[in-house]
């Protein structure tokens, strides 16, 4: 079942790329596209249904054996943690197709990358055996770079390969303690579920943690690591930027919370407060760089660095409702930060900048963009933790959660939420109220292809607000397990730190 | 145009315009584009004004006192379509028409506002409310504990009337307008306000009445022996009180007393048709004119055309209409400035034509805060 999650968009890929270029024009390639990414929504829509929360462990396994004396197999299965992942990836990819500009260059060749894209991250999200992981994870590398440095902006080579490199270190060093656990545990094997990496000294778990977490930390963005991030974003196509913010970013924290908390749940305890702070640090760094840009992508940007930190917060926390917290603010972000980079998107293809002491009174009605004035302005009360919308719900766990065990980091954390309405409010102030410049007063139509997928994400922040349930009890099972894993460890290591 | 000899160049901020209309031109530049715009925003203004000064007369004449006119706009047609319709909102908007008539009572000015004020009308008016009220027990109530409030309700009506009957020379003059374009004679923008100018000019010295019958018997609230007249009485204050001072645009400018954006200097308190500002600020929640609203059904299909073919198509139809309709008003407020120079525009009397001068840099000073500016680079 969840191979669909990943053959499914190969198989439009192959579609698209290698029939004839007189069958396969852009109009067609496009709407193979379509069809494929909303098939495979459909599809992660009956996964979900018949996805039990009740059950902790892995649902809907697939097993083959691929390079056997590699230890690589062919191992796939969800759980409450990849689940709501995968269903944002389904999502997010149609929303950036139906948003993606009709008379781009090379449709075909980029239309199957958008799909393979949907296809790594799938893999990713759903593989059992960490070097199909890290195949997947890398898969996903390629096409993103490729759409960065074909159809960015100005200084796309430049963003390209500053992305290309640091996720090409993650992924090496990824890879490093891959191998580390695998060979120094003895197991030589890269299932998931065979590897027990407290066999191994504590010393040995922290620096193969330590490797992980700087690792998924270059992808999360963790700060120091996090430079790539803006100029991606900025160099980056509006549909490149929304699956970047909605979905890459979340690679990064599930493989931190998949591989490092989940295989060393004991190294884990020792470096969790370090986490915490490293987490005050993006919140708090992230929301006061945020502040100081003029650039709306770059504010979204920065605004996801300080957002990623809650995840890390809650991460750190590791309590059952703190990784509950830490998956909703994934979906959050995830939603959120789409919605941010889709409206930002249609605001520079319609005015050619994005430049906040340019732009002016965009929310006039008739001659300005009222609708995506409006939705921009729900989305950032949404990233500001209004009440009502998904993002209220998932920092309010986070915070909850992370509280009783990190009292002074999260008070820390939460002036990111106050930081949040500062950079936002100064945003939407300058760009959508006041009097519109008049050289802004001839703009051009806006399609409803520019604002359906902004609505989708609206409704959903609405919804998921509104109703929490639906964001959180896929992973109740899930969570309660993982934080078991942690407890158990806890008590394992108490006796140790007696004297 | 007028060939005379030269006169020192002034020295106003807008010395060029003075120029232009010493010249025989018009404050709206000369172009074809803005004949096109002209003629046909004044054509769509003017179907609109013939439904607005037909129902402000019906007003006038038939609602009369009346306490509770929930009716008032149907000029006494009512039938459950036209019900629907108005909630619909789906119709002409008559409360423009009201706004304006508004405006008009509160700026006052001209023999109208003085003659308002004179116990004539005080008697002719009283003589119209006592036997309004004489079979209606609330009517005489209300009169007795606030003697002032029907009087001042009459005033009002007085000028329904006015405007209406304003508006009833304007509109055929627009479409005449319209119909002179369609043959060929008007092709420029100075045979524009050229039209405007002789309809006011025909048209000053049309006697304002209003005569309201209550029972079977008339009685004459401006009668004509007061003198109130076409272009002095109603044209020059509506000009006054739209153009430049009146808040019918309200909702296009978003005014901030404490940024400073409101004038502490009364006279220098621009809200009128000549200022508004076209684009619209801030929220969704602020519509463009109800006139604009209005016209928009009436755009002739060259004028449309020429909308339709911008980057925003209708979706931004209404500020192209306010864009238009500014210029137009340009031209009338040129024909109404032209109308009113103190000499002949050809005048060789040096002396003359300093006061001519003059008089223009007064216009000029009143419209420099205005879109004046704006429309020369349209």
């Amino acid at each position: 079942m969840l191979s669909l999650l990943i053959w499914g968009p190969l198989f439009g890929t192959a579609l698209i790329a290698l029939l004839p270029a007189a069958v396969m024009t852009p109009a067609r390639a496009r709407q193979i596209a379509l069809v494929v990414a909303a098939g495979v929504l459909l599809w992660t829509g009956y996964l979900v249904m018949q996805f039990d929360p009740n059950l902790p462990g892995l649902q809907f396994r697939e097993s083959l054996s691929w390079v056997d004396s590699l230890g690589l197999t062919y191992q796939l299965g969800v759980d409450g943690l990849s689940l709501p992942l995968i269903v944002i990836n389904s999502l997010l990819v149609l929303m950036a197709l139906v948003a993606t500009d009709l008379n781009l260059t090379r449709p075909r060749l980029y239309y199957s990358l958008v799909l393979i894209l949907e296809a790594g991250v799938a893999g990713a999200f759903v593989a059992q055996n960490l070097l199909l992981f890290f195949l997947f994870y890398e898969v996903e590398l390629i096409p993103l770079y490729l759409m960065i440095a074909i159809w960015g902006g100005a200084k796309r080579g430049y963003a390209a390969t500053k992305f290309l490199i640091y996720t090409a270190i993650s992924g090496v060093l990824m890879l490093a303690a891959f191998f580390g656990l695998s060979f120094l545990s003895g197991s030589h094997s890269f299932d998931y579920d065979g590897l027990q990496a407290q066999a191994l000294p504590m010393a040995t778990q922290l620096v193969l943690l330590i490797t992980l977490v700087v690792a998924f930390g270059i992808k999360i963005p963790l700060v120091p690591f996090h430079t790539w991030l803006p100029d991606a974003h900025v160099e980056a196509p509006t549909p490149a930027s929304v699956l970047l913010a909605g979905v890459l970013l979340k690679l990064g924290t599930y493989g931190l919370l998949k591989f490092g908390f989940g295989l060393f749940p004991e190294a884990w305890q020792l470096i969790a407060p370090g986490l915490a702070v490293v987490a005050v640090i993006n919140v708090l760094y992230g929301s006061f760089v945020a502040i100081a840009q003029t650039d709306m992508k770059k504010i979204v940007a920065y605004s996801s660095v300080g957002h990623m930190g809650y995840v890390i917060l809650a991460s750190a926390a590791a309590t059952p409702l703190a990784l509950m917290g830490a998956i909703a603010q994934m979906i959050s972000h995830g939603l959120i930060s789409a919605l941010l980079f889709l409206l930002v998107g249609v605001v520079y293809s319609k005015t050619g900048t994005r430049d906040v002491t340019v732009l002016r009174g965009l929310l006039a009605p008739e001659c300005g963009m009222p609708l995506i004035g409006s939705l921009m302005i729900v989305g950032v009360m949404a990233s500001a933790g209004i009440p009502g919308m998904v993002g209220f719900i998932a920092e309010f766990i986070v915070y909850r959660a992370s509280f009783p065990v990190f009292p002074i980091q999260t008070i820390l954390s939460m002036l990111g939420t106050g930081l949040t309405a500062v950079y936002f409010l100064n945003l939407v102030n300058r760009v959508f109220f006041g009097r519109m410049t008049e050289s802004l007063a001839q703009l051009p139509r806006i399609a409803w292809r520019d604002r359906i997928p902004s609505i989708v994400m609206v409704v959903l922040v609405i919804f998921l607000g509104l109703q929490p349930d639906w964001l959180v009890h896929w992973s109740k099972s899930t969570t309660l397990a993982l934080s078991e894993v942690n407890r158990t460890a806890t008590a394992l290591m108490l006796p140790d730190s007696e004297p | 145009m007028v060939s005379l000899s030269p006169q020192p160049t002034s020295t106003h901020p807008l010395s060029a315009l003075i120029d232009r209309l010493e010249n025989g031109g018009a404050l709206l530049p000369e172009s074809p584009e803005n004949v096109v715009e002209v003629v046909g925003i004044l054509k769509s203004y003017g179907v609109v004004l013939d439904a607005y000064w037909r129902n402000l007369v019906y007003i006038a004449d038939h609602q009369f006192l009346v306490l509770f006119p929930f009716f008032k706009y149907f000029n006494g047609e009512l039938s459950w379509k036209k019900l629907l319709r108005h909630w619909w909102h789906d119709r002409i908007n008559f409360e423009f028409a009201e706004y304006c008539m508004k405006a008009m009572l509160w700026h006052g000015g001209g023999g109208l506002d003085a003659y308002l004020d004179t116990p004539e009308f005080e008697q002719r008016a009283i003589a119209a409310i006592q036997a309004k009220v004489k079979t209606n027990l609330l009517m005489r109530t209300l009169h007795r504990l606030t003697p002032a409030f029907l009087l001042e309700q009459v005033r009002q009506f007085c000028y329904y009337s006015v405007l209406g009957q304003f508006w009833s020379v304007m509109s055929p003059l627009f479409l005449a307008l319209s119909d002179r374009y369609d043959r060929g004679e008007i092709r420029s923008i100075a045979d524009v306000v050229a039209h405007i100018k002789q309809g006011l000019v025909d048209a000053a010295n049309l006697p304002i009445t209003y005569a309201v019958e209550i029972q079977g018997t008339q009685y004459d609230i401006i009668p004509e022996s007061a003198g109130i007249t076409f272009l002095m009485d109603a044209a020059v204050p509506y000009v006054e009180a739209v153009f430049f001072r009146s808040f019918p645009f309200f909702g296009t400018t978003s005014y901030n007393a404490q940024a400073g954006y409101i004038s502490s200097q009364q006279r220098d308190f621009n809200y009128g048709a000549l200022y508004a500002d076209p684009l619209p600020i801030g929220g969704a929640g602020i519509p463009p004119t109800l006139l604009m609203q209005d016209m928009r059904h009436f755009i002739p299909d060259y004028l449309q055309a020429i909308y339709n073919d911008t980057l925003r198509g209708e979706d931004d139809l209404r500020i192209k209409i306010c864009i238009s309709f500014q210029k137009s008003m340009f031209c009338v407020t040129t024909a109404a400035i032209l109308g009113l120079m103190p000499y002949p525009l050809d005048t060789a009397d040096p002396e003359e034509r300093q006061t001519n001068r003059a008089y223009l840099e007064g216009w000029m000073d009143r419209l420099l805060a205005s879109r004046l500016l704006s429309v020369q680079e349209c």
